[in-house]
């Protein structure tokens, strides 16, 4: 039998049974609907997850804490409070100062090295005061694919008197459109030791209710640039105002800005809480790493968080394909009850077909054909249908996203194998769906489907 | 079951259908019912036999197993010199496809399909293009006066008007043997006659060698010629007309 012949059959076949073709097709709809939005919105979460990384650099960045200290260091037997501290033998405590800073930068593979460096401040514009963190960033940094600017431009120069501000802080500075900042004056007001009220080493008078020993002063920066705000932060790079170093040298402000900070400052030498490093490729990431633990500093590198994350996107993508599965499963069993149902008001047809002269290959193929018709448009529609329900989720959850002057992300997305595999995986079960009751048709008996009663 | 050749039965390569020591045995749950025992005959090539007898003497029966919908349970059937049980499943096919063409009482036309569309049927399954199915199946329709009909579909034709495409669809692909199960049984007197004398006409006109069972035995002498009678599965009589 021709091919062409054999589809027209088939599709005739279908169409004379044209309700039910609907239902056990809208069955596959369903079922690769199902399977469709869910894999997609796993895939979409794990681009999102792995392109913001990208852009952010964070691939190919290490932060470097001091021995012992700081958020997550990489070895985790550090993190247990009952176990000493190790130290490498025969070094003292490596102090993370700007001789550290120096041999770092002159590792292999380092592009750039800067201190992370926050302070607290009072900021005030368009009479409006709010409380925040102020990150020192070098021009170089500022002007990376790290940052990225809604409006103006980056600061040129590591001196200078300008600074970036987040559009989420503007926002809060009721300032609606960002553009509109851009070249205006805002106020950074700092608060540092005054030295000559106090012996920095006792704190029992400010926790017993003396006058703080701090003076305050202001600065006057200009804003050269308005950044968005990231819709993932994990990173060093989140802060809502930045300055470049040698801006910041000039303000008088805390030496610390965590608890760790004082502990470390008890112990006499306090240099940097953390180094950033960002390396030319994410391949040096292993090696830079090896050097900066030898010089007895602890290293932290999202990259090798990134193998965790990757394993629990494939376990979300497991159940949720085991989620969709269950949606096909149902559907499959609705084409094999409609496939033995038609065979049974056909068995006449069937004893027809088998006195003119068809095989049981030509009787099987009938059938196997109209099953995978059948995949073939749910296939196609149950993608559709994916589609469809996904841009729905996004449009209302993006709706609420932009409610709290989040960015808009697209949770689901859609490469061209998801079409491809949807389509041949509702054609692959529809098949084996098919196989049983074609089998079935072609043991038909003629005599018996003839036998006039 | 199959017993010492009695009757020196003709022999020769030349035979259409040869039938020798055919038996047929349904089993109802435990019981064998035998359906044929032992029947042997010849049909000439190009001729019209018309097989009689009353219901349930296994003329159908007969006709299913030369038709190679059903498998004989002894003895052979020889078509065209070849042995319908040396056939494999698909082998039975391909016969009752291009080897042999069949009419039933009831029809069995598919009532979803044109008069043209069921007349080209068999074809699908032998492969022939679509422009040269048409054209085979019209000419056919027309052969047996129905070239007007043929969009018509099976319920808006007359019993006689479907056994005339039956009867086309029977021919299509050429078959030198045509076997007719009681083309009669569901007509009236005056187009049963219209009818058998269209299958002596295509029996004269093409040579085609016609195997017919009716119970209608005035009609059978009519137009066969020969007659073979049946009853309780064995060969009665067998008598040459003309």
């Amino acid at each position: 039998m021709r091919f062409r012949d054999q589809l027209e059959l088939s599709l005739s076949n279908l169409w004379k049974v044209k309700l039910r073709t609907l239902l056990t097709t809208a069955g596959v709809v369903v079922g690769i609907g199902a399977l469709v939005s869910m894999m997609s919105f796993g895939t979409g979460m794990q681009k999102n997850v792995t392109e913001t990384f990208k852009s952010l650099e964070l691939f190919n960045s290490i932060t470097v804490f001091p021995e012992g200290s700081g958020p997550g260091g990489s070895d985790p037997d550090r993190i247990d409070p009952h176990q000493p501290r190790r130290v490498p033998a025969g070094t003292a405590k490596a102090v993370l100062d700007d001789r550290a800073l120096d041999a770092i930068s002159k590792l292999r593979g380092v592009e750039t090295v800067y201190p992370d460096v926050n302070f607290p401040a009072l900021v005030r514009f368009n009479g409006r005061e709010e409380f925040r963190l102020v990150q020192v960033l070098p021009a170089k940094i500022a002007g990376s694919r790290m940052i990225k600017l809604r409006a103006g431009k980056p600061y040129l120069s590591d001196d200078a008197d300008e600074i970036i501000v987040n559009d989420y802080l503007l926002r809060r500075l009721d300032v609606k459109d960002p553009a509109s900042a851009i070249g205006k004056r805002i106020e950074i007001a700092s608060v540092s030791f005054d030295l000559g009220r106090l012996n920095p080493m006792d704190f029992s008078s400010i926790f017993q209710g003396g006058k703080l020993p701090v003076s305050k002063e202001t600065y006057e920066f200009r804003i050269v640039g308005v950044s968005e705000n990231m819709g993932f932060g994990p990173g060093s790079v989140w802060n809502e105002l930045m300055i470049p170093p040698g801006a910041a040298r000039k303000i008088k402000k805390l030496p610390f800005t965590s608890i760790w900070d004082i502990f470390r400052l008890q112990e006499g030498a306090i240099g940097y809480s953390a180094l950033n490093v960002r390396l030319s490729s994410p391949g040096e990431v292993d090696a830079v790493k090896a050097r900066i633990k030898e010089m007895g500093f602890s290293t932290f590198a999202l990259a090798d968080q990134f193998a965790q994350v990757r394993q629990a996107f494939f376990f979300l993508d497991m159940i949720l394909a085991a989620v969709g599965m269950i949606a096909i499963f149902v559907a499959a069993l609705g084409i094999v009850n409609t496939m033995v149902m038609s065979i049974l008001e056909r068995t006449r047809e069937i004893g027809i077909m088998k006195a003119v002269g068809a095989g049981d290959g030509d009787v099987r193929s009938v059938f196997v054909f109209e099953s995978s018709i059948i995949g073939f448009a749910g296939g196609l529609l149950g993608y559709g249908l994916g589609w469809i329900v996904s841009r729905v989720i996004n449009r209302v959850v993006n709706y609420f996203l932009a409610r709290q002057s989040l960015p808009a992300i697209d949770y689901f997305a859609f490469p061209w194998w998801l079409f491809a595999g949807a389509l041949a995986f509702a054609v692959a079960v529809s098949l084996a769906a098919g196989i049983y009751p074609a089998h079935r048709a072609a043991l038909v008996d003629p005599v018996k489907a003839l036998r006039h009663d | 079951m199959r017993n010492a050749v009695a009757e020196p039965i003709p022999q020769g390569p030349s035979a259409a259908v040869e039938v020798r020591g055919l038996a047929k045995i349904y089993r109802l749950g435990r019981v064998d019912v035998p359906a044929l025992r032992d029947v042997s005959f010849r049909v000439e090539p190009g001729s019209f036999t018309a097989v009689t007898g009353v219901s349930g003497s296994g003329k159908s029966t007969l006709l299913n197993l030369v038709g190679g919908l059903d498998t004989a349970s002894a003895g052979s059937i020889t078509v065209m010199g070849k042995d319908l049980a040396l056939m494999s499943r698909d082998g039975l096919a391909r016969y009752r496809r291009s080897g042999v063409g069949m009419i039933f009482q009831s029809f069995n036309l598919l009532s979803s399909r044109t008069a043209l569309e069921n007349v080209e049927f068999p074809l699908l399954f032998a492969g022939v293009p679509k422009a040269e199915r048409r054209e085979r199946a019209a000419s056919l329709l027309d052969q047996v006066g129905l070239a007007g009909r043929s969009r018509h579909r099976p319920i808006e034709l007359s019993g006689g008007e479907q056994q005339r495409v039956a009867i086309a669809r029977a021919l299509v692909n050429r078959p030198p043997l045509v076997l007719a199960d009681e083309p009669t049984g569901n007509l009236d007197s005056r187009t049963a006659r219209e009818i058998v004398g269209l299958l002596a006409e295509l029996n004269r006109s093409r040579e085609l060698t016609i195997l017919m069972v009716t119970h209608e035995t005035a009609l059978a002498r009519e137009f066969a010629h020969a007659v073979i009678r049946l009853h309780d599965g064995r060969v009665e009589s067998e008598e040459k007309l003309r």
